[in-house]
């Protein structure tokens, strides 16, 4: 039995199909998220049943999950983001009890219990610093790419201290540090730091290891390791961290459908 | 078996076909529709309602306060205007004749206001006070263009124990011509060693000193409401007054059980109905006769064994008004149902003591204001309260600019989560939350799926 996740997510949309049988993935991929979120993530489909060599028709569930996952009609079910991260990483890391999601909108802690179900969870919901679009801005002011960005943190050697609780005033205190001379790197390394802290703040006193890191940000060279810091814990980061929604996803889809509960 | 919801359209058959069955309304009733083509209440066609005559009958009388208000202006009646207090000076200013309070802070909440044509909140900002604010606000513009409320006859503040940005916008309107009463509330403390103890309505405990602080307060209000009315408030009328806010405080109990417990009427509504037990929607008969309505609705409906909400729905418990009212209906559509509630002011749901001195008793009540004591004071009675109902998951909503949200929030949310071990969470909801609707659905929505998960373990 084949089924699929789709994470319509506020950057990005990923699809996972998802061999229940075999428990394997079959195919991932993934498409900047756009206007015309259905046709995007159909198209996205039809892309990864053709990687997989499968029909369309072959898939015995899908569910969609993210942000613009009411916009999925032809999805079967919808589910939140919250439990098919948890889905999706506890089916790839079982030992994880925490969950840290750092997407392009939003960051999440998922407190799981020991069968992987959420047992509580917290999300920042009130400015974009805790979030990918952060490194977005900055990338974009720095004048590299994300994956240059992370690199560059790597070679920080005194990290910035970015202090503002908002992107926006964010942006303004990284004009005055490079207006000051400060290196690229430093800058990159403390906008790192500031998300991290942030996603500490979200975290309080609930965090239990292992806590397993995902989401987009998760590819964030340095990210870990400004984590790490910030919640003086150890942190693995997710096999496949953009996926892990998706993931989640087609694992509920097939649980669903194996309950007669997917149409 | 679960009555529809219907649709703001879908109220122009369902009225005719009430109409048609013989409804009789009083003075304000009529179709909803008219609020929105005469008042320009432009939120209401976003939400989803109770079917019932009973529910009709609350929103006619919710969106006519201003035409009631002019109406009792105009039968030489004394119009008090009352903030901030939530529920003490109200009860004093109906114990004399002829006299009507209102809270024109309370102005912001109602639909009309999150939509309305005359932008009540961007006429604010021009008057310096901007979207940082609290979206009480609105009451500046709305005194100055006087279309939403007479001018009072009397305008009371408590001041001290209250939100600082409550304190500002109260100021900005005292200068802007609209001078103002006021009194002081003492933020309420436990006692020190030494200090005569006195136990208040709702479970806290104040030193005496400060209730006899908040009793001479109201005491001068009380003696400057007589005046204006042109009558003594004496003591007689005073426990008069008590008595008839507790009658409406027992019914608005019996109500909140059967629907919170039974899930007879939907959160939307029932948000509206704590709402009247603030200030009686400037008819403190009319809300009793608007309860015994809904009261009467509730009944039969459980004796015929029908639900507005499946009570398989999850059990939340909500914190705090919520800014944008279609959250009540998003709450429900999603899965979840109201089981209790915090909507700031469970100090004017509990009863007023009878058996002490009114001022006394009135004073006691003021001070077992959730919000002029600390926060983990109002986090305790949120636990009692969400284990006495049986909440599965608690939502706390924040009200964008309102300065008590930024620290009572995790204060709050963390003693629950610690003593109760159920998810919590803690949402901003704007005045128009469509275009949050991705983000409030997903932590809703999780929420749900987190407290259902827990069930099956």
């Amino acid at each position: 039995m084949i089924c699929a996740g789709l994470d319509a997510g506020s950057r990005a949309t990923k699809v996972v199909l998802f061999d229940c049988d075999n428990k394997r993935i079959l195919a991932q991929d993934l498409a900047d998220q756009g206007v015309d979120q259905e046709r995007l993530a159909s198209d996205l489909l039809d892309r990864a049943c053709s990687a997989a060599k499968i029909n369309r028709s072959d898939l015995k569930g899908i569910i969609a999950t993210g942000y613009g996952r009411n916009r999925i009609g032809f999805a079967n079910s919808t589910i939140t983001e919250i439990t098919c991260h948890a889905k999706g990483v506890h089916h790839l890391c079982p030992q994880a009890q925490t969950i840290i999601e750092i997407g392009g909108q939003d960051s999440k802690v998922i407190l799981l219990d020991n069968e992987g179900k959420v047992r509580d969870f917290s999300m920042n919901d009130r400015c974009a610093a805790g979030s990918g679009r952060f490194l977005e801005v900055v990338a974009s002011r720095l004048e590299v790419d994300l994956p240059t960005l992370g690199k560059l943190s790597n070679a920080s050697r005194n990290p910035s201290l970015i202090s503002s609780m908002c992107v926006v005033f964010a942006e303004t205190e990284i004009i005055g540090l490079l207006s000051e001379g400060v290196g690229a790197a430093d800058i990159a390394a403390g906008v790192q730091n500031a998300i991290a802290q942030r996603v500490m703040a979200l975290a309080g006193r609930n965090v239990q290891g292992p806590v397993c890191f995902t989401g987009g940000v998760a590819l964030q060279s340095g990210m870990v390791r400004a984590l790490e810091t910030a919640l003086k814990t150890k942190v693995i980061v997710a096999s496949i961290p953009q996926y892990t929604g998706a993931l989640g996803a087609a694992l509920m889809a097939g649980q669903k459908a194996s309950t007669g509960l997917v149409q | 078996m679960i009555t529809r919801r219907i649709t703001f359209d879908q109220w122009d058959a369902r009225y005719k076909a009430l109409k048609a069955d013989g409804l009789h309304e009083p003075w304000y009733g009529g179709p909803l529709r008219r609020h929105v083509t005469c008042g320009g209440d432009l939120r209401l066609p976003h939400l989803l309602y109770d079917d019932s005559a009973a529910s009709l009958r609350l929103w006619n009388f919710l969106l006519t306060e201003n035409e009631r208000l002019h109406k009792a202006r105009a039968d030489g009646c004394k119009i008090i205007g009352t903030m901030k207090d939530l529920g003490t000076v109200p009860v004093a200013a109906y114990s004399l004749d002829n006299v009507r309070a209102f809270y024109p802070d309370g102005a912001w909440w109602t639909p009309c206001l999150m939509e309305c044509g005359d932008g009540l909140l961007a006429q604010a900002e021009a008057l310096g006070i901007d979207a940082s604010f609290c979206p009480v606000r609105a009451m500046l513009a709305a005194f100055i263009n006087g279309e939403h409320f007479p001018r009072p006859d009397l305008l009371v503040c408590s001041t001290g124990a209250v939100c600082d940005d409550f304190s500002s916008i109260a100021q900005r309107l005292e200068h802007l011509g609209f001078p103002i009463e006021w009194w002081e509330m003492p933020r309420r403390r436990e006692p020190d060693g030494g200090e005569t103890p006195c136990p208040l309505p709702g479970g806290w405990i104040a030193p005496q000193s400060q209730v006899d602080c908040a009793r001479s307060e109201l005491e001068r209000i009380g003696k400057k409401l007589g005046d204006v009315a042109g009558q003594t408030l004496d003591d007689q009328k005073l426990s008069e007054g008590i008595r008839q806010a507790n009658h409406v405080r027992r019914l608005m109990e019996k109500l909140r059980c059967q629907a919170y417990s039974q899930g007879t009427l939907p959160a939307l509504e029932m948000h509206i109905v704590e709402m009247l037990a603030i200030h009686f929607c400037s008819d403190r008969e009319e809300t009793v006769a608007v309860l015994e309505d809904l009261l009467a609705e509730s009944e039969l409906r459980l004796k015929q064994g029908v639900h507005a909400v499946s009570l398989d729905a999850v059990r939340v418990f909500w914190v705090n008004p919520v800014a944008d009212i279609r959250s009540m209906n998003l709450l429900e559509e999603w899965g979840g149902r109201i089981c209790g509630s915090d909507y700031m002011f469970s100090h004017a749901l509990d009863l007023i003591p009878e058996n002490l001195p009114p001022w006394e008793a009135l004073a006691q009540m003021a001070l077992a204001d959730p919000m002029v004591g600390p926060s983990w004071q109002r986090a305790d009675r949120i636990i009692v309260d969400c284990q006495q109902s049986g909440a599965e998951a608690v939502i706390m909503s924040r009200i964008p600019g309102a300065s008590h949200c930024s620290s009572e929030g995790a204060v709050i949310c963390n003693r629950v989560k610690e003593k109760l071990k159920i998810p919590v969470i803690e949402l901003e909801i704007p005045p128009v939350c469509d275009a949050m609707m991705p983000a409030l659905s997903s932590r809703i929505q999780a929420l749900l799926e987190t407290a259902r998960a827990r069930r099956k373990r």
